[in-house]
């Protein structure tokens, strides 16, 4: 791998007097698939916020393919090409699923010099990817307040991977999925890393973090206490890191990690 | 139940202030005589054109999830601009223009643009600012209506320009050129709200603004537009009532604004954002007028016009919340 797509140099973030993030440094590489893992509190929707543009670090610096790169809002992060689907659903319930597919980029034509939503291709698009994906909706012009919460977070995991980018953030995406919507989530998270988007994902599940990560990434209290190749750790490793009783014992825990991307920066 | 079924339900539910407005008419002209006649329905959207049009500005500001109570205030003062530079007596200083024709666009212009204004600072106190939308322009309608009754010293201007009268008083097709702009501006806006990337955005901010902002739609500058919008259309509101009365009073438009809210909650909107459709809001103000209409029938006494506007603000609370329940047995 020639460069991370994107590299996070002692990123840290305060809440007044609290300390969320204390200097983070990892990094993600193109193709990747990195879970962060984390208990309650550690900061990780706080940096997943800091990535995709909806909060500004304290201090700290952020390179997206190489340049240096801080998105200032939502919308600036998603024109580099960094996708967010957030844990709490950020879906606009009072209209139809091809209206929330589009949020934002809404497919128009010229109509007298007035740019005028073009419904039909609109539905199009959205049915063809969902159905890709193979899910199912009854009516794409149903509002969304009458779907299930699997069926909405169906529709945000299609929209990420219909739309792509470079960097796709998922912070809990399979929280209200069933089994088989979870294990289809998880292939879809493979097929789109395999079109070498970069992929974070959030989980407090260690299994889905071991079945779809090629690395993990553990936050605890603000600060990475562990980067591991998923090949290289095992649950009881990783667990042990989240809940901080291997930091009393670091020699043996920093065997099995390979050098971390920090220190990787520093020395190349 | 089947699909069939349930569309009409929907179709039913979303129109509902349509069948209500047909069913109020239709009542009315079976038992109150002389009410149906097409110079009663014409009266009936002559006389709503003014509150037809402040309503869309309020709608629009209702349906992206916030409020605004300035606009009765802000048409008065509209109304007040023009009627100062372009009435002959009074307070009016008559400035004329020629040609005569250049007047309407000139106070139209002046009207929107006074409405804009006070909209753009409400916008910017509200979105940017970040204050509360109930307080800001809670506010606005008690300062602004304060400088239309400063800067008239609470006398009036009357002798509006011919020219611009002209508008009150030539029709089309039985019905005054001030009707037509209020249905213009509807048909206009209600194709802005369902069929541009901006209307679409204002009802979804309605709905989650998180998610919008999220999704990357610029929600403060969408936000301010809206209000801009709807002082500018309660300007062009202030300028309908300057026509209308060929003048204007320091108490110009009073009581309008709840008249708007009343319209626009029995349009269907809800107050809570998101919610809502600009023809449904046509629907509410012709409801309201056909109501007034009836009473002014009757030889009722006028007072009662505002129990029964009251009244059916109230109706229209607990349809909504109805319409919601049977909504969600939808589901």
């Amino acid at each position: 791998m020639s460069e991370p797509l994107l590299v996070l140099d002692d990123i840290s973030r305060r809440y007044g007097a609290i300390e969320a993030l204390k200097g983070i440094s990892f990094s993600i590489g193109r193709g990747e698939v990195v879970a962060l893992l984390g208990d309650n509190g550690a900061g990780k929707s706080t940096l997943v916020k800091i990535i995709a543009g909806g909060l500004e670090p304290t201090s700290g610096r952020m390179l997206f393919e190489g340049r240096e790169f801080l998105a200032k809002t939502p919308a600036e992060a998603k024109a580099a090409g960094i996708e967010t689907v957030y844990q709490d659903l950020s879906l606009c319930t009072n209209v139809d699923v091809v209206a929330n597919f589009f949020m934002g980029r809404e497919i128009t034509r010229k109509v007298l010099g007035v740019p005028v939503l073009d419904e039909t291709a609109m539905e199009r698009v959205a049915g063809k990817a969902l159905a890709d994906a193979g899910t199912r909706i009854p009516s794409l012009r149903t509002k969304v307040e009458h779907l299930s919460g699997g069926q909405r977070q169906a529709i945000e995991l299609n929209r990420f991977v219909h739309w792509g980018g470079k960097l796709v953030l998922l912070d809990e995406p399979f929280a209200a999925l069933g089994v088989e919507q979870t294990r289809r989530g998880l292939a879809m998270i493979r097929q789109v890393a395999k079109q070498g988007i970069g992929v974070v994902i959030i989980t407090h599940i260690m299994q889905q973090a071991f079945q779809v990560a090629d690395r993990i990434v553990v936050i605890r209290q603000g600060v990475v206490a562990g980067d591991v190749p998923t090949s290289e750790t095992s649950p009881d490793a990783v667990i042990g890191m989240i809940t901080g009783e291997t930091l009393a014992v670091p020699d043996r825990q920093r065997q099995g990690q390979t050098i971390r991307p920090a220190e990787r920066e520093r020395t190349t | 139940m089947n699909l069939r079924a349930r569309r009409t339900l929907e179709f039913v539910l979303d129109n509902l202030v349509w069948f209500m407005l047909l069913f109020v008419l239709a009542v009315f002209s079976l038992f109150i005589p002389n009410y149906f006649q097409l110079g009663i329905f014409a009266n009936i959207i002559e006389a709503s054109s003014v509150l037809g049009v402040m309503s869309i500005g309020l709608a629009l500001v209702v349906i992206s999830g916030h409020m605004d109570l300035s606009v009765e205030s802000v048409a008065a003062l509209g109304a007040m601009a023009v009627g100062i530079l372009f009435c002959s007596a009074g307070i009016g200083m008559g400035v004329r223009l020629e040609p005569e024709i250049l007047m309407v666009p000139v106070s139209i212009l002046i009207a929107t643009a006074v409405g804009g204004l006070i909209g753009l600072l409400n916008g910017f106190l509200i979105v940017k600012v970040k204050m509360n939308a109930f307080i800001i322009t809670l506010a606005a309608y008690i300062w602004v209506r304060g400088l239309v009754v400063a800067v008239s010293g609470g006398r009036s201007a009357q002798d509006l320009a011919p020219a611009i009268r002209w508008f009150g008083i030539q029709r089309f097709l039985g019905l005054p050129l001030t009707a037509w702009i209020a249905i213009a501006c509807f048909a206009v806006f209600s194709l802005v709200m369902s069929k541009t990337p901006f209307g679409r955005h204002l009802i979804m901010i309605g709905g989650n603004e998180t998610a919008t902002f999220r999704a990357g739609i610029r929600v403060t500058r969408n936000l301010i537009i809206a209000f801009v919008l709807a002082g500018a259309i309660a300007g062009l509101a202030g300028w309908l009532l300057v026509v209308r009365t060929s003048g204007a009073t320091a108490n110009l438009g009073v009581g309008l604004l709840f008249n708007a809210f009343a319209a626009v909650v029995i349009g269907g909107v809800s107050l809570k954002g998101g919610v809502g459709s600009l023809p449904g809001v046509y629907a509410g103000v012709l409801l309201l007028s056909s109501i007034n209409t009836a009473i002014n029938l009757m030889g009722l006494p006028s007072n009662f016009t505002q129990v029964i506007h009251g009244l059916l603000v109230l109706a229209a609370v607990l349809l909504d919340t109805l319409k919601q329940t049977i909504r969600q047995k939808l589901a």
